[in-house]
């Protein structure tokens, strides 16, 4: 039964694919459907919030990916080449922004939350700012990784190939980027438990 | 002795990435050691940080910019329609391009449908467990499986009197279902997985680290804190649990009772968990016990069962007499602590006054002294007082 869903996944994706490849604007636009909303979540969560920047990666992602679909292998998977397109659009346009922008200033307008007053009641919407807000200080690479397993739902070796690194250095930088969120945002310890 | 601390590995362990073997390792480990315990700790606390993000939605209007630069790619590539061509011929062209884009609309709605219904499948089989069938013919919401099933979230598997069946809870243990059981499955996800017991019995086997898997009964939250154990519900809704190996915690309405390996439980609706006793306790204590937790409890002949039990206590019982310090009426506090003291008297730092206070620092602290008894001491045959009880008040 698995290996039928697995046959049935990459028909659809080969079939889709091939008909990109004819440019077939219709598939084109059934791709962009399928995987936007994903796509668009690691951009946003990566970059803090912007939804300009958000939504100009997502172009560029979507864009990359029609002009070079031809390049696509069959035997590779066609969501590792997404993931791994996704990622390098997100790391290049921090890179770039980086020659520009003082390291760290892209994230002091989330700080005054961090220092809220424990005694302030957390709704659910203030718990995923903060969370978003701690994402996005994380270091790049924790970042991405964590926005792969949490929003691609990949297993580390999906992840290991979309960042082309070890599983070993994937479970890493899980393990660290848990562990800071877990330390800055110890004080919504107790909102995350009243939220369930 | 030597210990190899596993905190690198504790969110593979947590996301099901270890190899079985090393998944066992750091089970093993977590379970004697407090420091990669609390480090865990926080671990899953970042991961329900980020689970807790929702998706975002792209905007619409993302793909009209993605179409216009696509159109103005294909323009420059495409060569400028020749006038040359003739314009009687022009509506039949108007039409195949027509039809070849219904053709293709078409083509792309029945890959959208089977995308969707793959989409479906594969998130409902993630959020699955397999189920074996071991004796009869167990079922899945009312219908037969051949030798494997799927229990997916929210839906209720049940063995008749002759039916057993084998559920693997993800990647964390398995359970095996005996006969006249149903259970539900309610949640399972990477912090969390949760069963419902709604009667029946099963025996589970978590190989990982406390706190991941729970199975609710009616009266009571069974939460694994690593562990081997059978819980039991009867026709009235109550429970019965029993620990083979670790620790199981039952939970309800702000009671909790903490049950180690050898020790056993029951649990009533609307009481919530009664006081945890090993089974190799005496006929007398344990009729005693159960006359205090569900008879007696909060009333002034509290002190009838209570003195039978003071009498029988063996320093094994004090498991018993820790949890009663809370649960007895403070004129019986006193006596339980006595006898408490005298069978394992209190480490440096906790006080009769702050016992008597509950003070809570203090009771955790004793607590950590006695589990040493309480895990130590071997377990002389059973003689199973506890199974007489609870079928005698179960009719």
């Amino acid at each position: 039964m698995e290996s039928c869903a697995v046959m049935s996944e990459r028909k659809i994706g080969e079939h889709i694919i091939e008909s990109c490849r004819q440019g077939d604007r219709d598939a084109f636009r059934l791709l962009f459907e399928a995987y936007k909303d994903k796509v668009y979540s690691i951009a946003l969560y990566f970059f803090s919030g912007d939804e300009a920047l958000a939504g100009d990666v997502t172009q560029q992602v979507f864009l990359k990916l029609f002009t070079k679909i031809e390049q696509f292998r069959n035997e590779a998977e066609f969501t590792t080449w997404l993931h791994r397109l996704a990622v390098n659009c997100c790391l290049d346009e921090q890179r770039s922004r980086r020659r520009f922008v003082p390291f760290g200033d892209a994230f002091k307008l989330n700080e005054p939350r961090e220092r809220k007053s424990q005694e302030a009641a957390f709704g659910q919407s203030e718990v995923e700012d903060s969370v978003q807000a701690a994402i996005a200080m994380l270091k790049p690479k924790l970042r991405i990784a964590i926005l792969l397993k949490y929003f691609e739902e990949l297993s580390y070796e999906e992840i290991a190939l979309a960042l082309n690194c070890s599983k070993g250095t994937v479970a890493s930088r899980l393990n660290r980027g848990h562990k800071i969120l877990a330390r800055r945002l110890g004080h919504l310890r107790a909102a995350l438990i009243r939220g369930e | 002795m030597f210990k190899q601390h596993v905190t690198r590995e504790l969110s593979a362990f947590a996301h099901g990435e270890l190899r079985d073997d090393d998944s066992r390792r750091v089970s093993a480990h977590l379970l004697s050691c407090d420091r990669c315990q609390k480090e865990f700790e926080e671990i899953k606390f970042g991961m329900r940080l980020a689970e807790s993000l929702p998706s975002r939605t792209a905007p619409a209007s993302l793909w009209d910019g993605i179409e216009a630069s696509l159109r103005r790619e294909t323009s420059e590539k495409n060569h400028p329609h020749t006038s040359s061509t003739s314009s009687m011929y022009r509506p039949r062209l108007f039409f195949f391009a027509d039809w070849q884009r219904v053709a293709a609309v078409c083509g792309v709605l029945l890959c959208v449908i089977s995308a969707g219904i793959w989409w479906s499948y594969k998130h409902a089989t993630r959020s699955a467990w397999d189920v074996a069938r071991l004796e009869g013919a167990p079922t899945i919401d009312d219908d037969q499986f051949g030798a494997q099933g799927s229990l997916r979230v929210g839906q209720w598997l049940e063995t008749d009197g002759a039916s057993r069946a084998k559920v693997i809870v993800a990647n964390i243990g398995q359970i095996e279902v005996d006969p006249g059981t149903r259970i539900r499955l309610v949640k399972t996800r990477l912090t969390e997985h949760r069963l419902e017991l709604a009667r029946g019995r099963l025996h589970a086997i978590i190989w990982a680290p406390p706190r991941l898997f729970f199975v609710e009964t009616p009266s009571a939250v069974a939460a694994d804190l690593g562990c081997a154990y059978t819980l039991e519900v009867d026709e009235r809704g109550r429970s019965l649990l029993r620990v083979t190996s670790g620790w199981v915690a039952l939970e309800a309405a702000n009671r909790e009772s903490i049950v180690p390996a050898g020790g056993a439980c029951i649990t009533e609706p609307g009481t919530g968990p009664g006081t945890p006793f090993f089974e190799d306790a005496s006929e007398a204590f344990v009729e005693a016990l159960a006359q205090l937790d569900f008879e007696m409890r909060g009333t002034k002949g509290e002190a009838v069962p209570l003195n039978v039990m003071l009498d029988e206590a063996r320093p094994r019982d004090t498991l018993t007499l820790w949890h009663l310090l809370s649960r007895v009426e403070m004129e019986n506090r006193s006596r339980v602590y006595e006898r408490l003291a005298a069978l394992a008297p209190p480490p440096a730092g906790v006080t009769r006054d702050g016992v008597m206070k509950l003070d809570e620092k203090m009771l955790a602290l004793w607590k950590d002294h006695l589990e040493i008894i309480w895990i130590q001491e071997s377990i002389p045959a059973v003689r199973k007082v506890w199974r007489s009880v609870w079928e005698q008040s179960s009719h």
